[in-house]
């Protein structure tokens, strides 16, 4: 069943010109994880922000186009609803501390205490997150008094907490050292093992490369490629539109020995092909 | 002789914690260095240590050969720029230009000089053609290059950039390569922390790794990425690429040119 | 605030300090009001908060007693004053109304600041939340009183940020005025940059969402509690009723 439908969006910011957003159709599937890819200011943002509802809620301007979640229209879903079936975490982790809670524990529960759950089932699902997350030394921490990289685990474990079926990650690990990176991309993976449907926007194109399902890159507004990571990410094209190749396939492009969706993604991949093709 | 000096520095914070035990470094006009670390090594203080940000409990700072200490943080700015990690920290004009200009209108300068430097050193950073709009209208990742404008600017002699790749794209990152080689072109020392370890090798010929409030090493792109005790210490990964010719078996690998190279 | 009278539910103390208000502003003379002051000291002490108690009342309250003082009985023109050199002179009237005024100060400084040093802002919200106030209200009570410490880290690091390129915010006073702008400037800026992000990541935590809101913190009233707050209602009103008559 297909989870989040667009048709000919189109989006204008107010006062601007310039279409942010330009025809846009795409059908996402459940349990698949994307990753958005493209230059900054391609639309990236702005695409996420439209699934999200944030666009044309708290962002006016004109947009235009169909979007359908779960089948229904994106605007027939109330606020509070969304949060439940669409989930978002942010580049700026400082940003998504809610700033009322003094101590992690109580943080994660935050967004379920605003949609009603009751007490004993808030207790066992922050208790569940903390065990996923790993974030057992930080419970009784001040939210504020974390590093980067821990707030943005537990900004994720606040948003996981309404159990949402689809995850928007906005560049999680952009401000964070390559030791967080690692924590964050194994939350995804988590997620991606419970069968929710997760959107990445990432620069990091190895790591992209490494979990990402099918591929959607972004050109001054325009959805220019997708499909399969391993059709997408090995086409030299993705260069000319401001994408990034992993840094695999630009040696074997390099080399010229493989071509097209014979290239390996990523190191692990590259190295079994060989020793494979050494065997025989 | 070396411009700018780090002689056996160590620093405590108030609260106890010592950041950075009896580390020294030397740079030359012209060089370019990376300083690599895992969070928590002490990175961070030592670059604050260049600019007096920090002072050095024990060991002392010597800029073109005078210690830093009698100096306040905003006089060894002349000599020493440190571009933070987040512009938002710095920013608070109203247009692009004005940001650029700030440090120039104190220092005396004509109005055409600095108006010359101004247009020169946005071009350079890919401003020139936003110079009239307010900051906040560009997106994060641009606003970076208006702080490490306004620093550049100025015309110190060392140049730090806390993690200017973070959060950047392709084309982004190659104009942040531009940038630096423009500084070494005009005889300036540019000390960059980063965590993209192929920033570091397409970009640097000399790289210091801190781990666990030390110096470790200082030595070539090829010789740290292949130091994998030194790795392994100081929890830091190769590039993917050394990954992949280390788990072929090959060494000293560093670019797909060399990976090219051995596998022909 | 982990005293047994920290763990007091805020609205039990609330009424107490609010008694203690009261009977300061409607009672005649000076004496009960200036007994609160050890009254409170005591209390601190039960509940570990004298330094925060005494900091605050001698960096603030005391200095304003001194001036009442001062201006009251040396300066401000009465009836009765008796000259004493120029414009300074002395005034019984006036050591009257500043005994007066200073009192009720001391005694209502002393019940306010005893009642925030004791309670946490978490369980102020809390308390107001159980008796309806809207999340809305709450958030901007929290949520203010959290950001200030975060304010004054995030200016320190602004400071830096424009040290480092060479504005000069050590020295003397001129100097400080002129790096007055540079500093707040981006602290403004960036916060306001920042709501709009923020709110996005609170929408995402359903902060709009309508309806019954639960609570993962929960605080109860104790039987030590229901006492207190009878007494107190009892005491007002049996202290209405004395006046009254």
């Amino acid at each position: 069943m297909a989870e989040i439908i667009l048709k000919n969006v189109n989006y204008q910011y107010p006062l601007e010109e310039k279409e942010v957003v330009c025809d846009f159709t795409y059908c996402f599937e459940q349990g698949k994880v994307y990753g958005l890819i493209g230059e900054n200011e391609s639309g990236k943002t702005t695409l996420c922000n439209i699934i999200r509802g944030f666009i044309p809620e708290l962002y006016r301007g004109k947009l235009e186009g169909e979007i359908l979640i779960n089948g229904r229209k994106i605007s027939s879903y109330d606020s509070g609803e969304l949060a439940s079936i669409v989930g978002y975490s942010f580049q700026n982790p400082f940003v998504q501390i809610s700033g009322v809670k003094d101590n992690v524990y109580e943080e994660i529960a935050y967004g379920m205490e605003n949609i009603g759950v009751p007490r004993e089932q808030m207790i066992k699902r922050v208790d569940e997150l903390v065990k996923m997350f790993h974030l057992e030394e930080l419970v009784d921490k001040n939210p504020y008094e974390l590093s980067g990289g821990q707030k943005q685990r537990v900004a994720l474990a606040s948003m996981i907490a309404l159990d949402p079926e689809v995850v928007i990650m906005d560049e999680p690990t952009s401000q964070l050292d390559p030791k967080s990176t690692e924590d964050i991309f194994e939350i995804v993976n988590i997620l991606k093992k419970q069968g929710k449907t997760i959107i990445l926007i990432e620069h990091k194109i190895d790591l992209v490369a490494e979990y990402c399902d099918s591929i959607l890159l972004m050109h001054q507004g325009e959805l220019v490629m997708h499909g399969d990571a391993k059709d997408v990410l090995t086409d030299p094209k993705v260069l000319e539109y401001g994408g990034q190749l992993p840094q695999i396939v630009l040696y074997f492009l390099k080399q010229g020995k493989l071509k097209g969706n014979e290239i390996p993604l990523t190191v692990k991949e590259a190295v079994e092909k060989i020793l494979k093709e050494a065997q025989r | 002789m070396a411009y700018l000096e780090l002689k056996n520095v160590s620093f405590q914070y108030p609260n106890g914690y010592t950041a950075v035990e009896n580390v020294s470094m030397e740079f030359e006009k012209g060089e370019k260095v990376a300083i690599i670390g895992q969070n928590g090594a002490g990175k961070t203080t030592t670059v604050k240590l260049m600019n007096g940000l920090l002072r050095p409990a024990k060991g002392e700072v010597l800029v073109g050969g005078t210690s830093t200490e009698k100096y306040t943080t905003a006089q060894i700015a002349k000599n020493v720029g440190y571009v933070f990690q987040n512009p938002d920290d710095q920013i608070f004009q109203d247009s692009i230009y004005k940001e650029i200009a700030f440090g120039l209108l104190k220092s005396g300068m004509g109005k055409a000089e600095i108006d010359k430097k101004v247009k020169e050193t946005a071009t350079l950073c890919g401003l020139e053609n936003v110079l009239e709009e307010h900051p906040y209208n560009l997106s994060y990742s641009k606003r970076k290059f208006i702080t490490i404008a306004a620093i550049v600017v100025m015309d110190p002699d060392v140049v730090i950039l806390d993690e200017p790749t973070a959060g950047q794209d392709r084309d982004s990152t190659e104009r942040l390569g531009k940038i630096m080689n423009w500084l070494t072109a005009k005889n300036k020392i540019v000390i960059t922390i980063t965590h993209d370890m192929e920033f570091v090798v397409k970009e640097f010929e000399r790289v210091i790794v801190m781990a666990k409030k030390q110096k470790r090493r200082d030595a070539s792109p090829k010789e740290i990425f292949w130091d994998e005790e030194l790795l392994k210490f100081s929890n830091l990964k190769q590039p993917y690429i050394c990954q992949f010719a280390s788990l072929l078996g090959y060494r000293d690998v560093l670019t797909i040119d060399d990976m090219i190279g051995v596998t022909e | 605030m982990d005293s047994r009278i920290g763990k007091l539910y805020p609205t039990t103390k609330f009424m107490i300090t609010l008694l203690v208000v009261i009977i300061s502003i409607f009672t005649p003379g000076y004496v009960l009001q200036y007994i609160m002051f050890p009254a409170f000291l005591i209390i601190s002490l039960m509940a570990g908060t004298t330094k925060q108690f005494l900091n605050a009342f001698f960096k603030s309250i005391f200095i304003i007693i001194l001036f009442i003082f001062a201006m009251q009985v040396f300066i401000i023109t009465n009836e009765d004053q008796t000259p004493i050199w120029g414009f300074i002179h002395f005034s019984q009237a006036g050591l009257a109304t500043s005994l007066s005024m200073t009192s009720k100060i001391t005694a209502i400084a002393s019940a306010i600041m005893t009642f925030f040093e004791t309670t946490k802002v978490k369980d102020i919200t809390y308390a107001l939340e159980y008796a309806g106030t809207p999340r809305k209200v709450t958030f901007l009570i929290s949520s203010t009183i959290q950001l200030i410490p975060q304010m004054s880290s995030l200016s320190k690091t602004i400071t830096d940020a424009q040290k480092s390129r060479g504005i000069e915010t050590e020295g003397g006073l001129m100097t400080r005025i002129k790096a007055f702008v540079p500093m707040l400037g981006p602290l403004v800026l960036s916060s306001i940059q920042q709501t709009e992000e923020r709110v996005l990541a609170l929408e995402s935590r359903a902060f709009s969402a309508k309806g019954k809101k639960t609570s993962i913190y929960v605080l109860h009233k104790t039987g030590l509690d229901i006492v207190l707050e009878v007494l107190s209602v009892i005491l007002l009103m049996g202290y209405v009723v004395w006046r009254v008559m």
